[in-house]
């Protein structure tokens, strides 16, 4: 595939830092190299020694002086090779790329900064962008300073439509805009399990169809998939990913810990093309220079010391207690909402993606009246490409509230609404 | 929001130099893995603020504010990335640190390059090219003014007060932002007090980058940017798209720091550090002194961990540096990669103190003068 396309003016400007390559001169250094070049403080000066995390099951992780510099000093941009190389393992066992030997993947400072510097390589002001729709409203916040041509794609209780995506996709021959640069959609945002704020996944037939046309129109496909590991049900049943069926080498994957191991530490990772993932670094290096370096430390010492089993083990309890959660709050929303409002069963996350057939637009109803009735949720119409049209719909979370308390949140939901 | 009770780590302890040992409540710890606030934890943007305040009283304290930040750079670019529409001018001193034209170059921007002495950006260099950028026609107008006024990178130049007056003076004059980026503001060896852009910004122009690198540490990426809040929220609004919120446990681990040290033990720190890189700088001195008088010339740095040299008898120091340096076993940074016209030869290199012995750095610098001798012969039997 031909990446250049896909770049912006900006993206293709990207150089290089000389200082930050000239680091890379001291992996294959002699001994006898005198290195002046970098302009490193000096770790021993830092004032952190040690440290010790102790972890739920009563395990400690032992951060001794070494370890703890790693955690102090500047880092290669890409990551920290350890965690670089767990999740590169990590990848390759769940989705086994097809074209893994021409991908890599970095660590970023939360998913949603690679989701951010992938959009930012690829959107120019006025672009297009193919979305799902109802969208998560940090893409939005993203994309809306470039105020792109929203292709907006709308879904079912099984995610995003394949007809709905051929048809907005259908003015367009795709023969005729498969290597044009300007005034076409090349960019395709999905959040393929337990979406936000929908509550549903793709099954994987339409993954296939979608990625078919994807192909077609030659759209570089954005996976954007926090919910991974909080899919309910059998890992063995999950859905293939968008990325163990990239033939073409199209896909940039986002992972993120933020619903697993902590959202506060600031690490997620990306997977894609070479070529592409190189921007991403080379924006990173004049910005952020790279993720947090502790926590890039702490995640990858977790991981050593639960090993595979440990890591699915907390997974499919951090599921079992969602699962717990959706359960309690459908069994608090089928006894009062049931009248008033429709929904989908969500198959992961941590969202109810509600609709009010009754109301018209559930903003003011929210932002105005809610609070008087302590019952938090978010309108509907922040998730959609345009926010000038009313929305029945709302979204819940269940992450954080105890059964008793979703059970008063609906109940007096049900009393806002009527 | 992700349920917290899921995260693994339940305790953390951190030693610190001295055997000090703190331990994060649980609430701590659990703000530390939180998602938390895009401009940054509250305590510690609370902590950070009385000490900016306590330290630069900004004649506008009042209509300013702070925020926090993945390491000062990422400040340093959501800025450049607010400010500059295409065709609009940029001011910067010519040598610049590099990252920073590495930015620059992405984005493209008209440069007004300002040459230097041995105090930084020359008002009336300043002067007369923003003049001629103004008279240039273009649609793009002149819009802030980049500089780093202690220990400028790669110089190891400071600015001083008069001069830095009459900078402001000239961005009044314009109506230009100023960027003040300074990493290195608890690196200076001696006492002098040189007030910062912020402390005698009456107009409310100065955005002020602040880091904890050179201090504290690199890695946890943090640093903080004072200002006007207009500025502070396009740069927070970016933050909030992009990672969220700083790193909490990051934040946490050095509010936590500097509330166990009060005052006093922060002054303790940074003369300690001081102390630490002034060895250094006269360690760095010597050798220079030993092997590279008559090769190289170079300013004595007052402060920071760099010193620029001029070689004599080279016109450019990169081919040498970059194809030859490693087999001679010393390498230094080309001082082509910090000029604006980076097509132009340079005969200047930058050295880093930081991180090397005295033994080292006298061996490196035999190391360079021998580099230098063999790349004068190669240059001569080319001519």
């Amino acid at each position: 595939m031909k990446y250049s396309r896909f770049l912006t003016q900006v993206s293709r400007n990207r150089q290089p830092s000389l200082i930050r390559e000239m680091t890379n001169l001291l992996a294959q250094a002699s001994p006898e190299l005198v290195f002046m070049a970098g302009g490193l403080p000096n770790a021993q000066m830092f004032p952190f020694q040690a440290g010790s995390i102790t972890l739920k099951d009563g395990r400690a992780l032992t951060i001794h002086p070494k370890l703890m510099m790693d955690c102090l000093q500047y880092g290669p941009t890409p990551g920290y090779p350890p965690l670089v190389k767990q999740l590169k393992d990590l990848t390759q066992q769940l989705h086994s790329p097809p074209r893994w030997a021409e991908m890599d993947l970095i660590v970023t400072a939360g998913s949603q900064d690679g989701l951010c510097k992938a959009l930012e390589m690829m959107i120019s002001p006025g672009d297009y962008v193919v979305t799902q729709e109802p969208c998560y409203t940090g893409t939005l916040s993203i994309l809306k300073p470039y105020k792109p041509r929203y292709l907006p794609i709308s879904g079912d209780q099984n995610g995003m439509c394949p007809e709905a995506l051929k048809a907005a996709l259908s003015k367009w021959k795709p023969e005729e805009v498969q290597d044009t640069e300007k005034d076409v959609p090349k960019v395709l945002y999905v959040n393929p399990n337990a979406c936000n704020p929908t509550g549903v996944s793709l099954p994987e037939d339409r993954r296939q169809e979608i990625y078919k046309i994807a192909s077609e129109y030659n759209l570089i496909i954005l996976e954007d998939d926090p919910y991974y590991f909080v899919q309910f049900g059998d890992r063995k049943d999950f859905p293939p990913s968008f990325l163990s069926m990239d033939v073409d080498c199209r896909v940039i994957r986002f992972d993120s810990f933020s619903k697993i191991l902590s959202s506060g530490l600031r690490i997620g990772y990306v997977t894609g093309p070479k070529p592409l993932v190189e921007r991403i670094v080379l924006h990173a290096q004049v910005s952020l220079l790279h993720a947090p370096a502790m926590s890039q430390v702490l995640v990858s010492e977790l991981l050593k010391l639960w090993g595979d089993e440990g890591f699915f083990k907390h997974t499919d309890a951090v599921q079992a207690f969602y699962l717990d959660q959706r359960n309690a709050m459908l069994e608090a929303a089928e006894k009062h909402l049931s009248d008033l409002c429709e929904w989908a069963v969500p198959t992961g996350g941590m969202f109810l993606w509600l609709k009010v057939p009754k109301i018209h637009d559930t903003w003011d109803m929210i932002l105005e009246r809610a609070l008087t009735k302590n019952v938090i949720l978010v309108p509907g119409k922040a998730f959609m490409c345009d926010s000038s049209k009313p929305c029945q719909y709302m979204r819940a979370a269940f992450s954080i509230v105890s059964p008793e308390n979703m059970d008063k949140g609906c109940k007096n939901l049900a009393e806002l609404i009527s | 929001m992700p349920n917290p009770e899921k995260f693994p780590f339940r305790e953390m302890t951190v030693t610190l130099e001295g055997g000090k040992k703190l331990t994060l409540s649980k609430e701590t710890l659990s703000a530390g893995l939180q998602y938390g606030p895009s401009h940054g934890y509250l305590p510690f943007r609370n902590q950070l603020k009385r000490m900016v305040e306590q330290w630069h009283a900004p004649p506008r304290w009042a209509e300013s504010d702070l925020i926090v930040t993945v390491g000062n750079q990422d400040g340093i670019s959501k800025a450049l990335d607010m400010l500059l529409d295409p065709e609009d001018f940029i001011v910067v001193p010519d040598p610049c640190y590099s990252d920073f034209l590495c930015m620059l170059s992405s984005l493209a921007p008209q440069i007004v390059a300002v040459s230097v002495d041995d105090q930084g950006m020359r008002p009336d260099i300043l002067q007369s090219a923003l003049e001629k950028a103004i008279s240039s026609g273009s649609t793009g107008i002149p819009k802030a003014l980049y500089l780093v006024p202690n220990s400028c990178n790669p110089t190891g130049t400071n600015m001083g007060e008069e001069r830095r007056q009459e900078i402001y003076a000239i961005a009044q004059q314009y109506d230009l932002i100023i960027l003040e980026d300074d990493p290195y503001c608890f690196l200076q060896f001696n006492d002098k007090y040189l007030p910062s852009f912020l402390s005698m910004d009456v107009d409310g122009r100065v955005l002020r980058f602040d880091s904890f690198s050179k201090v504290v540490s690199s890695g946890l990426r943090i640093g903080f940017v004072t200002g006007p809040p207009p500025l502070l929220q396009g740069i927070t609004l970016h933050m909030q798209a992009s990672c969220i919120c700083p790193p909490m446990l990051s934040q946490v681990l050095i509010h936590e720091l500097l509330t166990s040290w009060g005052d006093e033990g922060f002054k303790k720190h940074i003369s300690d550090i001081c102390q630490f890189y002034k060895e250094q700088r006269d360690a760095m001195i010597q050798a220079l002194k030993t092997h590279l008088t008559g090769i190289c010339e170079w300013i004595v740095p007052e402060g920071g961990i760099f010193v620029w040299l001029k070689v004599l008898h080279l016109s450019d120091t990169s081919a040498m540096l970059l194809e030859r340096g490693a087999k001679g076993d010393i390498v230094l940074v080309p001082g082509r990669e910090f000029m604006v016209d980076s097509t132009k030869p340079s005969p200047y290199m930058r050295a880093a103190y930081s991180c090397v012995t005295p033994e080292e750095m006298m061996k490196g610098m035999e190391n360079l003068a021998k580099l230098i001798q063999k790349e004068i012969e190669l240059q001569s039997t080319h001519t």
